[in-house]
């Protein structure tokens, strides 16, 4: 049993260590009760029918019946089922796959434990998440063009408690959602770091990136936000400002970011009732980010209080 | 002629303040509805005539008959061409 509450079975002990120490290195607050269940096989196929989505290297397609949802891994084969009514994902990895298995964790096996965190009502949501120094929780939404990182960088070195700069979690708790995050390098491209002013970090090269731990930028990580606020974020020029967002269309904005809302029969309903609620005990703004913000990180506050 | 329509069952509701966002998981697009289509949609989780959706606008708005038989034709012609109709159904 991993510390994140997500078990690993695998015959192979070299591929289970690492794949335990992945998971644990993610630090995520999940509860018991989840599986990868591992085999290193010569042959995997990847064939896929009824192929639904696509994400960088990664496709899925639904089993029949709405049984749930199948996963393949192309650059080195590898595939997943994961059942509807199963807290299981079954794993397929091929030697080729074993061979590179940091960038299958990090590109396909993250997708797999996506799918499986949804069998605890965890919903994916593209967004950094963060704490500001009143203690209100923020969402930052958007693409991958979207300022999130640099952004989740600039409050973390400005003193705010930062979770992700990408993979938030939603789970509903009583009226409320909340957030739970991984704990992983915020990823900046070269254009972030030169604005923050920052050298050193952890080379990502297969990313074109460079980490930098919250904790390293005089931050502090936060596994868990209640979000009082969220902003759909794009990059401007020089000044930034905010935009009020109607609730319907911050649902809108917020299907956009989590878009595995539209996978599963079975669980639609509840993850777009998740986005729904989120809207409701947050404020929902359309943010356009200038550079003038790092000269003042807290003007963010200014423009939504 | 009483043809009956109900919503495709890969739609998905939600209701935002009277306003609606529609998903449709089949396509996999969304959409954003008004009040009164929101209405109608939640409706046409069992068929309906056009008789008994416009009934349910009456009961809920203050419109005429021939008001909200116009909205109900332009709704649906909208819900038909972006194909949130059932198609077993609307025949």
């Amino acid at each position: 049993m991993t510390a994140t509450g997500v078990r690993v079975r695998c015959a192979d002990a070299g591929v289970r260590a690492a794949l335990e120490a992945w998971i644990d290195g993610l630090r995520l607050d999940a509860p018991p009760g989840l599986t990868l269940e591992v085999s290193v096989m010569p042959v995997v196929s990847t064939e896929l029918e009824d192929v639904v989505f696509e994400q960088p290297g990664v496709r899925f397609a639904r089993l029949p019946e709405g049984q749930g949802l199948r996963l393949a891994w192309d650059e080195a084969a590898a595939a997943a089922e994961v059942p509807a009514a199963a807290m299981l994902a079954s794993v397929w990895l091929s030697p080729a796959a074993v061979e590179r298995l940091e960038r299958c964790t990090r590109i396909f096996l993250m997708a797999v434990l996506v799918v499986l965190l949804r069998r605890i009502g965890w919903f994916h949501l593209h967004a950094a998440t963060a704490i500001d120094p009143d203690g209100r929780g923020w969402l930052v939404a958007g693409n991958a063009e979207a300022g999130k990182s640099t952004t989740a960088a600039l409050l973390a070195a400005s003193g705010w408690r930062v979770g992700t700069d990408d993979a938030a979690f939603l789970e509903r708790h009583g009226e409320r959602v909340v957030v739970h995050t991984c704990h992983a390098p915020i990823a900046l491209r070269k254009g972030g770091r030169r604005l923050l002013a920052r050298a050193g970090g952890i080379a990502l090269p297969a990313r074109g990136k460079v980490g930098f731990w919250p904790e390293d930028l005089g931050g502090v990580w936060t596994p868990l936000v209640d979000p009082e606020i969220i902003i759909f974020t794009s990059v401007g020029d020089t000044h930034t400002a905010a935009e009020p967002l109607a609730r319907s269309a911050a649902v809108a904005e917020l299907v956009r970011w989590s878009a595995w809302v539209m996978l599963e029969l079975h669980l639609a309903q509840r993850h777009l009732d998740v986005l729904t609620r989120l809207t409701h005990q947050a404020r929902c703004y359309r943010v356009t980010l200038g550079s003038d913000l790092f000269a003042r990180p807290n003007r963010l506050i200014e423009l939504v209080t | 002629m009483n043809q009956r329509f109900k919503r495709h069952p890969e739609l998905r509701l939600a209701d935002v303040e009277g306003d609606g966002v529609v998903l449709h998981l089949g396509t996999r697009r969304y959409f954003s509805v008004s009040e009164s289509g929101l209405v109608i949609l939640q409706a046409l989780e069992s068929p309906q005539s056009v008789a008994d959706l416009v009934r349910r606008l009456m009961e809920r708005y203050e419109v005429t008959a021939e008001q909200a038989e116009a909205s109900v034709h332009e709704f649906l012609d909208t819900c038909r061409a972006a194909e949130l109709l059932d198609p077993e159904e609307a025949r």
